[in-house]
């Protein structure tokens, strides 16, 4: 056992943490807060940072050094992640493109569609969105109906997809499409459409917490060209399976880090409001107590990366583990703040040191998305444990 | 970096088991239930002491071998698969308590399992606030603690005071205190005896750090095993026709014994690393593992015994030896809320 980052990790997070320090110009829980900042406001900041990040090297790291890699492995993007949180800094604009659809490119691709669209796609000039789920296909994704059928050197597109993340101000989509309807993974296919197609339209959904950072999209007689199919028609399912075993990489470290900060301002908003007594003590310490135990899991998982191990079904655990702790950290956090934790971040009277009433609204999509924490269990079940399967 | 053992700690492991198996399989740990009344067998624990077992984490200078707390964890997971009865922890960590005060040779005769010193640290049998803590003066040791582990056994008792650590030797008036874990043995001790002050009270807390993680690694091990046999129960239990693992309501549950079982892996790991490398956030670690796994040990050996059904809550079945050891390892070497404390003390709250 050796959980010490080696010397060439320590070098890469402090040249890191000195380029962040020069570079972040504000937390993003200021930008957040500023009356001025709107929605596509925000969308702009988001924009100029991922430029930022992209221009000093640090998007695509554990990609071929042709794509902007740098030759570092999943233990530097893990060692980033964490990094980019521990410094509040905003959100990478293009995540969906980054962590789904560049891997989908630089394992299924051709070359033509890596050199036409990664470049593009780290510089945030275009930004995608995620379509797989339906109305009708969520956990169940298999069961998709977009079709699209093939029409001399197009695709034309019909359907519709769902919870699609980004797509009000996304310029691209990547859908899983059905291209045979008789065979269920076999029929699936993996097809890129631009959004400004004519039979295509975006319509924003509002979520729970009244942003509409997710949106339905609709196609009706789409046509997209053949040369936007990544791999063969029919790998659309493995494609997409390999690439959301990507997006459960190591991130309970980051999470720990992020949840650690906020439960450090928690402890200090008990004691700016005179609630110290031991109930509440005792709260605090068991928050403390699981934020640790998943920092030993991401530290595992790092160490497992580090070791040549690849991430395997176990990050379910980490998933449902993050996921749910999470929720429990918000509630408890609304409950120890009594009603001021509701209060909006626009609010006057909100507290400045954490959006509370949002994260407390915003943890319940963390056990739907990526896998609902019941996909999470039966992926345990099956392919950890092992244990028999109920024939359905 | 790497999670994994190392070749020489992955080798304890192995031979643990296998001393485990051959030795100190669950069998006898239901013989020490039923007849020993020390609480465990002369013959495998001469053979710990004799493989060098109870001098793990001591220095060479007091008789040890030398290692740290990632192979104390690596023996205590294994005697926890078993429930192994006997002193095992306790002698180790008086052992290391004597080291670290300067009395090598009494640790080194601890470490050879030629004498039983064990820790006396409960001064109620209730959790609160104690109405008479023992205590310490004109070098006479006054008072009666509780929960002793083996204390008929002790040739000697490490007693803490408000004054510090005392050394207290046999012969002692034992009280037996029969617990729902009959394979662990506890005494109330009545002290007015001739004490020796080993050392002022901060001298626990490497122990109390060795403590955390040597606990938690034993409860790993029990839980490890309760999945172990649940999951073969399930494999080959029918109902309506198909093995009762097959259903999605017990397969939902397994899946949360397994988090937290892995969960525990991962701390209580990091926990003995983060001691034996000096790091900053050692206590923390330590007070989070052990908590964790108090609280994982409970649901994953409570979720074995309902998922057995009925003949989970027989005496017959094994399950409840290791619910039971559970339960007593969640309230002994730091309990739960004692751990709490700490853990939000370290993290600065």
């Amino acid at each position: 056992m050796d959980l010490h980052l080696t010397e060439r990790h320590r070098a890469f997070r402090d040249e890191l943490r000195g380029w962040l320090g020069a570079n972040l110009e504000r937390p993003w829980r200021e930008v957040l807060r500023d009356p001025a900042a709107t929605e596509d406001g925000l969308i702009t900041a988001r924009r100029a940072w991922q430029r930022k990040l992209h221009g000093a090297g640090y998007l695509g790291m554990d990609w071929p050094a042709e794509w902007g890699g740098r030759g570092g492995g999943a233990v530097e993007q893990s060692i980033l992640d964490a990094e980019l949180l521990e410094a509040d800094a905003p959100p990478i604009l293009n995540t969906l493109g980054i962590n789904l659809l560049g891997p989908a490119l630089i394992h299924h691709g051709s070359e033509e569609q890596r050199r036409r669209f990664i470049p593009p796609m780290l510089a945030a000039d275009e930004i995608w969105c995620q379509g797989f789920s339906e109305p009708g296909a969520g956990s169940d994704l298999a069961s998709l109906k977009t079709s699209a059928v093939l029409d001399g050197d197009d695709f034309v597109l019909n359907g519709q997809k769902v919870w699609t993340t980004f797509g009000p101000w996304a310029d691209w989509i990547f859908v899983l499409a059905r291209t045979d309807p008789k065979d269920r993974y076999g029929g699936i296919s993996f097809i890129l459409c631009k959004l400004d197609t004519p039979g295509v339209t975006v319509r924003p959904l509002r979520q729970i917490t009244g942003e509409s950072e997710f949106g339905e999209v609709f196609f009706e007689d789409a046509r997209v060209p053949r040369a936007n199919l990544v791999g063969g028609i029919g790998e659309g399912w493995r494609i997409a399976m390999t690439v959301l075993a990507y997006e459960r990489g190591a991130i309970s470290l980051g999470q720990a880090v992020q949840y650690g900060r906020d439960l450090g301002r928690l402890a200090a908003a008990c004691r700016e409001i005179g609630r110290e007594d031991a109930a509440t003590r005792e709260k605090l310490a068991r928050l403390v107590v699981e934020n640790e135990v998943m920092r030993a899991n991401g530290i595992r998982t790092l160490a497992n990366l580090a070791d040549g191990k690849a991430p395997g079904p176990e990050a379910s655990i980490e998933k449902i583990f993050w996921s749910e702790f999470d929720q429990r950290f918000r509630e408890t956090a609304l409950d120890l703040l009594g009603p001021g934790g509701q209060l909006v971040r626009t609010s006057p009277e909100a507290r400045v040191d954490c959006d509370w009433a949002r994260q407390f609204l915003w943890s319940r999509a963390e056990t739907i998305f990526s896998g609902s924490s019941e996909v999470q269990r039966n992926i345990i079940a099956k392919r950890v444990l092992r244990l028999p399967q109920d024939p359905r | 970096m790497r999670f994994a053992l190392s070749e020489d700690q992955a080798l304890l492991r192995d031979s643990t088991r296998a001393f485990c198996e051959r030795e100190l399989p669950l069998e006898r740990t239901r013989v020490v239930m039923e007849h020993a009344r020390e609480g465990y067998e002369p013959g495998p624990w001469r053979q710990l002491a004799e493989m060098g077992y109870l001098g793990l984490p001591l220095p060479a200078s007091a008789g040890g071998q030398g290692l740290g707390a990632i192979e104390l964890a690596v023996v205590c997971e294994e005697l926890g698969r078993v429930c192994a009865p006997g002193p095992y922890l306790d002698a180790v960590l008086a052992a290391s308590l004597l080291a670290v005060a300067g009395r090598e040779a009494l640790a080194a005769e601890v470490a050879a399992g030629r004498r039983l010193v064990v820790l006396a640290r409960h001064d109620s049998p209730w959790g609160g606030v104690p109405a008479a803590p023992v205590r310490l003066a004109g070098g006479r040791v006054r008072g009666t603690k509780y929960f002793v582990p083996f204390a008929a056994a002790a040739d000697a008792l490490l007693v803490t005071t408000p004054a510090g650590v005392a050394l207290v030797e046999a012969p002692f008036a034992t009280t037996p205190l029969e617990t729902i874990d009959l394979a662990q043995r506890f005494g109330a001790v009545t002290l007015d005896h001739a004490a020796a002050l080993v050392g002022p009270p901060d001298l626990l807390e490497d122990v109390d750090r060795l403590a955390a993680v040597g606990a938690a690694a034993t409860l790993l091990g029990v839980m490890t095993r309760s999945l172990e046999l649940t999951l073969d129960y399930v494999r080959t239990r029918h109902a309506f026709n198909r093995p009762i693992g097959a259903f999605q309501a017990l397969q939902h549950r397994m899946a949360d014994m397994l988090l937290r079982t892995e969960s525990t892996r991962s701390a209580v790991y990091r926990a003995a690393w983060c001691r034996d490398a000096g790091a900053p956030e050692t206590v923390l670690a330590c007070a989070a593992a052990k908590a964790y796994a108090g609280d994982a040990a409970r649901m994953v050996c409570g979720s074995a015994i309902q998922l057995h059904g009925g003949i989970g809550f027989t005496w017959e079945l094994d399950l409840h030896v290791f619910f039971k050891r559970a339960k007593t390892l969640e309230q002994h070497y730091g309990a739960t809320e004692t751990q709490l404390a700490r853990a939000l003390a370290a993290a600065g709250y």
